[in-house]
């Protein structure tokens, strides 16, 4: 009932000074709209991540091999074969797919242009590890990937660069000195957190190893590894290593000469990258939050040694400490919270803004907003807390006798 | 039994390296109903006396009885109680809260009573009525004269229907005639209601209307005389004639 009493007491209090008031909780203003942008940025930016790496395709193990120390000496990796990959689509069962990778970022030549694309050799498990899907045109035969026949499916950036406002199936395009022939497009499938996923253009990766890069022939850059189900990747990832560690001759007490990461991992990894951001801007937050609070608590000194005689006459008709004090505290509870809600208009604001003119992916969530409420509150209590207790310690007469 | 039990009580200040004596050895009954004009020389020790009276101060030395209970040694917040539910003040300076309507003004001590939002409301209402405010109850303090300003304080000291009544010198920033509405109305309530006055003033026509006058010099009492036949103020504002405001 007091505790009502002293804040409908304190509102009163604000609204006729509101000027006075506004820039008092600046500060908590402030600081609490950073803290609301800060998590919807967070917030929308691991959603676009998330979505994007859904996008790639689901429950993937990349393997690549990786150059080893052994005994202090330097050794070459023996990198990754075919016989590998054959090795773990037969051997390990928690893969559902296994596709083998290759790709160089080279000059593409159509009859309308010339252009640097990431030429991609792979074999046919790949379109469905990795979600792709033909458009327009036919996906390469069986006999065509064992023939190394020289056809390309190609990407909807790459078909822009290369073969603007046309249709390229039935086009031909030069890499190095071999022609190819466009046999399908590709479906769009937007960005990575890597890259363009639309930029390439797909070939048998046994064409790639004979006409694009002959050192790697029968190697394979890259190891695609679609597990059976999201429970299945971590199997999946020990079954994998097993199957390459007897494969690569690896002692009990050597490394691999091979990684393999998640898909997850990678989420993880960029999930670091915007904690280390949102914690340096929360940091901003948090100090401007308690300027703001230190602001708070001069105006609440200044008014109690203004209202000093008004405090007196209070104890003189009978109010307790208890209650002087609930009513400076309820003050800068007000205050703060009055610069809370404003704070979190402001942010309303600012992230409607950059949604609509910068594009950015920003999500507010309800949790933020409670979470920067609570602590405007908090700070008012904390804050608050001295002058309140100054105001109720002050003895009624000299109080009243003051002025 | 006496409203007001006093004996043997002393104040000391602490001025300094100094010790003040405000206030020695005094012994003062004031029954319920009496009108009490306390006099005395500016430094006397008279508004020393009313803070020990009213709860705000504790006597150095002494006993002090309020309604036949002992207050002199009782916490900030027990007097704080005291004083709500027993005590009315009326200040010099009226001491209303600024920018304050007369009816919050008036309903504040009951919000230290805990008493109901509407309650607060009809009784601040009765009381601004029977000083004479009806009509002004949204009027800031700005807004009010000094007479008036002193009736809202009036109405706030009677608002919780207080026995005792205290008032440092209410006139003090009141011309005569305010002065004299402003005692009519305490008379009227002494009569009327049974309550007790105590009132300091120096002003010998003010002093005149009281039932009792007890001077007041160098902290001890040094005179306590009973007024035969004390003015009524109703008379004195006759007597100034001309129309009231
Ligand atoms: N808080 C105080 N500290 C020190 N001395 C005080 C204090 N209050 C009053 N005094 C002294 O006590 C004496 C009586 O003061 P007071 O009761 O205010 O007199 P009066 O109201 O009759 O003018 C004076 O000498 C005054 O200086
Ligand atoms: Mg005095």
């Amino acid at each position: 009932m007091r505790l009502f009493t002293s804040l409908a007491i304190a509102y009163a209090a604000l609204s006729r000074s509101w000027l006075r008031s506004l820039l008092t909780t600046l500060g908590v203003l402030i600081g609490v709209a950073a803290v609301v942008v800060v998590t919807a940025l967070g917030t929308g930016a691991r959603e676009r991540v998330g979505s994007q790496i859904e996008s790639m395709g689901t429950n993937l193990l990349f393997v690549w091999s990786q150059p080893i120390a052994r005994s202090g000496l330097r050794v070459a990796s023996f990198g990754l074969t075919d016989g590998d990959a054959q090795a773990i689509r037969r051997e390990a069962p928690a893969a559902a797919l296994v596709a083998t990778y290759c790709d160089q970022k080279l000059s593409v030549v159509s009859a309308y242009g010339n252009e640097r694309t990431d030429v991609v050799g792979v074999d046919s498990h790949y379109l469905g590890a990795r979600r792709f899907e033909v458009q327009g045109g036919r996906m390469w035969t069986p006999s065509e990937e064992l023939m190394k026949a020289k056809v390309v499916l190609i990407g909807q950036t790459a078909i822009e660069k290369l073969f603007p406002g046309r249709d390229p199936v039935g086009e031909y395009i030069r890499i190095g000195k071999h022609p190819f022939r466009v046999i399908g497009t590709l479906k769009p499938k937007g960005q990575s957190p890597f890259e363009d996923q639309d930029d390439r253009i797909l070939m048998p990766i046994g064409s790639w190893r004979a006409r694009v890069d002959p050192t790697m022939a029968g190697k394979v850059e890259l190891i695609l590894v679609s597990a059976q189900s999201a429970s299945q990747v971590e199997p999946a990832k020990r079954q994998i290593e097993a199957i390459l560690r007897q494969r690569h001759r690896i002692q009990e007490d050597e490394e691999n000469d091979f990684a393999v990461h998640s898909q997850e991992s990678f989420q993880r990894g960029q999930e670091a990258v915007y904690g280390v951001l949102s914690l340096l801007l929360l940091t901003v937050a948090a100090i401007s939050l308690m300027v703001g609070g230190v602001g708070v608590m001069n105006i609440m000194l200044v008014s109690v040694t203004e209202r000093t005689r008004e405090i007196g006459v209070r104890m003189a008709i009978g109010a307790r400490r208890l209650d002087i004090q609930l009513q400076f505290l309820a003050e800068s509870v007000a205050l703060t919270s009055f610069g809370g809600i404003l704070g979190v208009g402001l942010a309303a604001v600012v992230v409607w803004g950059l949604k609509a003119w910068l594009g950015w992916s920003m999500r507010m969530s309800g949790s933020s907003v409670l979470l920067a409420l609570t602590t405007s509150l908090a700070i008012g209590l904390v804050f608050g807390f001295l002058p309140a207790r100054r105001a109720a310690n002050l003895d009624p007469i000299e109080a009243l006798r003051h002025e | 039994m006496a409203l007001i039990e006093l004996s043997k009580v002393g104040k000391d200040y602490a001025s300094g390296p100094e010790v003040v004596r405000a206030l020695k050895e005094v012994d003062l009954e004031i029954g319920a109903g009496e009108f009490v004009a306390v006099i005395g020389a500016s430094g006397s020790g008279k508004s020393t006396l009313m803070n020990i009276l009213g709860c705000l101060d504790r006597p150095t030395r002494g006993s002090y009885r309020l309604a036949g209970v002992d207050v002199s040694g009782r916490s900030a917040d027990a007097r704080a109680i005291v004083r709500n539910r027993l005590i009315g003040f009326v200040f010099q300076g009226f001491n209303l809260l600024p920018r304050t309507t007369a009816l919050e003004n008036v309903e504040l001590p009951l919000v230290y009573r805990g008493v109901s939002a509407r309650a607060r409301r009809r009784r601040a209402i009765a009381a601004l009525a029977k000083v004479g405010l009806a009509d002004r109850l949204g009027h800031s303090p700005a807004q009010l004269s000094g007479g008036q300003q002193q009736r809202v304080a009036i109405a706030r000291a009677l608002v919780t229907d207080p026995p005792l009544v205290l008032a440092d010198e209410p006139t003090g920033n009141l011309d005569t005639r305010t002065s004299y509405e402003v005692l009519a109305l305490l008379q009227a309530l002494v009569r009327d209601r049974g309550l007790t006055v105590v009132l300091v003033t120096h002003e010998p026509d003010i002093a005149a209307c009281a039932s009792r006058v007890v001077t007041v010099r160098d902290g001890r009492i040094q005179a306590d005389e009973r007024t035969a036949e004390p003015t009524r103020a109703a008379r004195l504002l006759e007597e100034l004639g001309g129309a009231p405001e």
